[in-house]
């Protein structure tokens, strides 16, 4: 266990610095709808301009093929420099890409990569259904095979930028003989194609980021269907490789800040309180050390995670850890936010709309799995305790 | 800056050579003997500690150590808190970094002179920790002193809620002494013994839910003892983490975030001690609650640990205000 400072990673800290504080978009980030999509497609698109795209991806696909260590360090950069989130190119970039890379054919991968990498295309995942979310091998949306052809029926939901996408990773089930995760197909579909119905949602935070989608009679072409028919669970758990604990360093650099934040708001409210300073009250300064030094650990247990995706052939469960850390965490922190301001924590019109941030806040816990289904996983596959059978 | 967590073959091999002495030599098991008690175990196996090169490890070889930093010697100390290892371990490490002249230096890492911890309560109250063989004390006091145990004679024995280690009272004046950066290692070396307790806490808590069967099978299929063990597991994973973190970045840091570094690690740690400890008092459902089981002595542990150097306003100020 060391620090690595050679002279190669200071050369290409500074060359990221540099690119990126000259780069980064100064506008805000429209909140929702086409205009955000359309911030971040051309945001991806200057990117590519400056050698920055997939800098996960593999030199060969595209991409920069950059070491874990030294996507770490161009993360860093990325959240000092005040970088915008990938938004609706996260899963073109960190999920359907990979896959396609992974068990794409040539043609597939030199068909959907380059827009991707170019930010003329983004994708959604069309995973979760109403009635499949934690238990997602037991989703129903149906494929069947006709001619040269695949006919979609179903729904999903959870979708999101369903609304905002080009195209989508799609599960679909092809044999409804089998049960589970066999007889699962992993397929790309086109968004704009006939007798797709697009519903956004909203959520509770009153922004729209993803929505339901219907499919009836929906046509795709075989051609599109990533690996094998049937076999599309495998195709979804060898992505799962792709993923060197890396991907959740922006978000933890994220809630770093805004524990810091949050620390400086406690202080200029303490300046403004006549009777002592607000920092010195046992319970603000309880709650503030706190979230400080969780964040801090958040930030090591990533550190720790990277150094896995490093060295370990396949990814184990450990990653499970960083996410509930991080889940539970950022929920805590942006309640703490509402709750230290009072009254003004209250309202939705300032320059930080701390209110909404705090509601959005609460999809850690839920999307991309489950608090307590990451237990379970940590339980099961760290601890070595037993699955769960419930008696009938 | 970073930090790559892989270790190398030389820490690998330092970490297991410690803790195998220790499970071999201190398991915990040694604690349901009165005998065992303060201590005592480690005095009897006191030349193996010093064959090993516990003392002196992380000082270096231009100061007369063996040459490695404070990250090894936080590497070691993990199994120290597994095994619930006397106190007196972490006094004679950071005594050595303490130690000013050479002749006392050379000594205290033979293991000729021994050091226990002088906890400093109130400006006339100190407690002598596992105190029995010692010919020095380390007093804590915000700031650290070594000094010879001759100026100081115990006024009394108070029982401590853990019956495991002896306490001395010594009244004496006890100026404030300032904070360094040895009461930071000091610290650090006490967070790495509680994320110790954290870990061996949850190893015990799920061994006994996967034996213990009620309703036909073991208690670990029930999905609240899982999430409480994986909450279990989170905790001394984020403790042990951050205090690696902050071992390694020790002597990169400016002060003022060497101190913050340092309070987050101590905090974590103790409260994954704690709650921890706890938690697996609880799995234990009616065992947990005996003499019998060893649970408890997890938990009395850390509230001694807790009264070390630190305190709950303490860790919070240096967090928040790096000083």
């Amino acid at each position: 266990m060391q620090i690595l400072d050679t002279p190669e990673y200071r050369q290409f800290r500074e060359q990221c610095s540099d690119w990126l504080h000259e780069n980064t978009p100064k506008e805000i980030r429209p909140p929702e709808g086409e205009a955000m999509r359309q911030f971040d497609l051309q945001w991806q698109r200057k990117q590519y301009e400056g050698g920055w795209a997939g800098v996960s991806w593999p030199k060969e696909y595209g991409g920069r093929g950059l070491s874990v260590f030294e996507q770490l360090v161009w993360h860093e950069e990325y959240a000092r420099a005040g970088g915008p989130p990938s938004g609706s190119m996260f899963v073109a970039l960190s999920h359907a890409g990979p896959t396609l890379i992974v068990c794409g054919t040539e043609e597939q991968r030199s068909q959907y990569l380059p827009p991707i990498l170019k930010g003329e295309e983004n994708w959604c995942q069309g995973f979760s259904e109403p009635g499949a979310g934690s238990d997602l091998a037991s989703l129903k949306c149906k494929a069947v095979i006709d001619g040269d052809e695949l006919v979609v029926n179903g729904t999903k939901i959870w979708t999101s930028y369903g609304h905002l996408a080009t195209r989508q990773e799609l599960l679909v089930r092809t044999d409804p003989n089998e049960a589970k995760h066999r007889g699962i197909t992993w397929v790309i579909c086109d968004m704009d194609s006939p007798g797709i119905d697009i519903r956004p949602i909203k959520a509770m935070s009153g922004l729209t980021h993803f929505a339901q989608i219907f499919y009836d009679d929906v046509r795709i072409p075989l051609s599109n269907v990533v690996g094998e028919v049937n076999q599309g669970w495998k195709t979804t758990m060898s992505t799962l490789g792709f993923e060197r604990g890396t991907g959740t360093i922006p978000h933890q650099m994220e809630l770093s800040k805004k524990v810091n934040e949050l620390i400086e708001i406690a202080i200029e409210l303490s300046a403004k309180q006549s009777a002592g300073e607000l920092i010195d009250l046992d319970i603000t300064m309880a709650e503030l050390a706190q979230l400080k030094a969780e964040a801090a650990a958040l930030r090591s247990l990533t550190a720790a995670q990277v150094a896995r995706g490093a060295t370990q052939e396949v990814p184990g469960p450990e990653g499970n850890i960083v996410a509930l850390y991080f889940g539970e965490l950022t929920r805590r922190v942006h309640a703490a936010t509402v709750e230290l301001l009072g009254a003004s924590g209250l309202l939705r019109d300032q320059a930080h709309n701390y209110p909404v941030e705090y509601l959005e806040s609460f999809k850690w816990a839920i999307g991309g799995g489950t608090s307590e289904i990451r237990r379970n996983v940590i339980a099961e596959r760290i601890l070595g305790m037993p699955k769960t059978k419930l008696s009938v | 800056m970073i930090v790559n967590y892989e270790t190398t073959e030389e820490q690998s091999l330092i970490q297991s050579s410690v803790s195998s002495l220790l499970s071999e030599k201190l398991p915990v098991d040694r604690l349901r003997e009165v005998g065992h008690y303060f201590g005592a175990v480690e005095q009897s196996i006191w030349d193996d500690l010093v064959g090993i090169g516990l003392f002196g490890l992380g000082l270096s070889e231009q100061q007369g150590g063996i040459g490695y930093t404070l990250l090894e010697e936080i590497m070691t100390i993990f199994a120290m808190g597994e095994n619930l290892v006397s106190v007196n371990l972490l006094a004679q490490m950071i005594a050595i970094h303490l130690a000013e002249d050479k002749d006392t230096l050379q000594r205290l890492m033979a293991g000729e002179a021994k050091a226990s911890l002088l906890a400093v309560t109130d400006p006339q109250t100190a407690w002598l920790i596992d105190g029995d063989q010692a010919t020095h004390v380390v007093i804590l006091s915000d700031g650290l002193a070594l000094q010879t145990i001759d100026q100081f004679t115990a006024a009394s024995s108070a029982e401590l809620i853990d019956e495991t280690v002896s306490n001395k009272v010594i009244k004496h004046e006890f100026p404030p002494l300032p904070r360094s950066e040895h009461s930071d290692r000091l610290s650090l070396y006490c967070s790495a013994y509680l994320a110790g307790m954290a870990k061996a806490t949850t190893e015990m808590a799920v061994a006994y839910a996967n034996t213990r069967e009620q309703f036909g099978h073991p208690i670990s299929a029930f999905q609240a003892l899982k999430h409480s063990c994986a909450d279990m597991h989170v905790r001394a994973e984020a403790a042990s983490s951050q205090t690696l973190y902050a071992a390694t970045t020790f002597n990169l840091n400016d002060e003022s975030t060497r101190i913050t570094e340092t309070a987050c690690s101590r905090l974590l740690a103790q409260q994954a001690a704690f709650t921890n400890a706890k938690a697996n008092i609880q799995i234990h459902g009616g065992m947990g609650f005996t003499a019998e089981c060893d649970a408890h002595l997890y938990l009395k542990r850390a509230h001694v640990l807790s009264i070390l150097g630190s305190s709950r306003l303490g860790e919070r100020e240096r967090i928040l205000k790096g000083k």
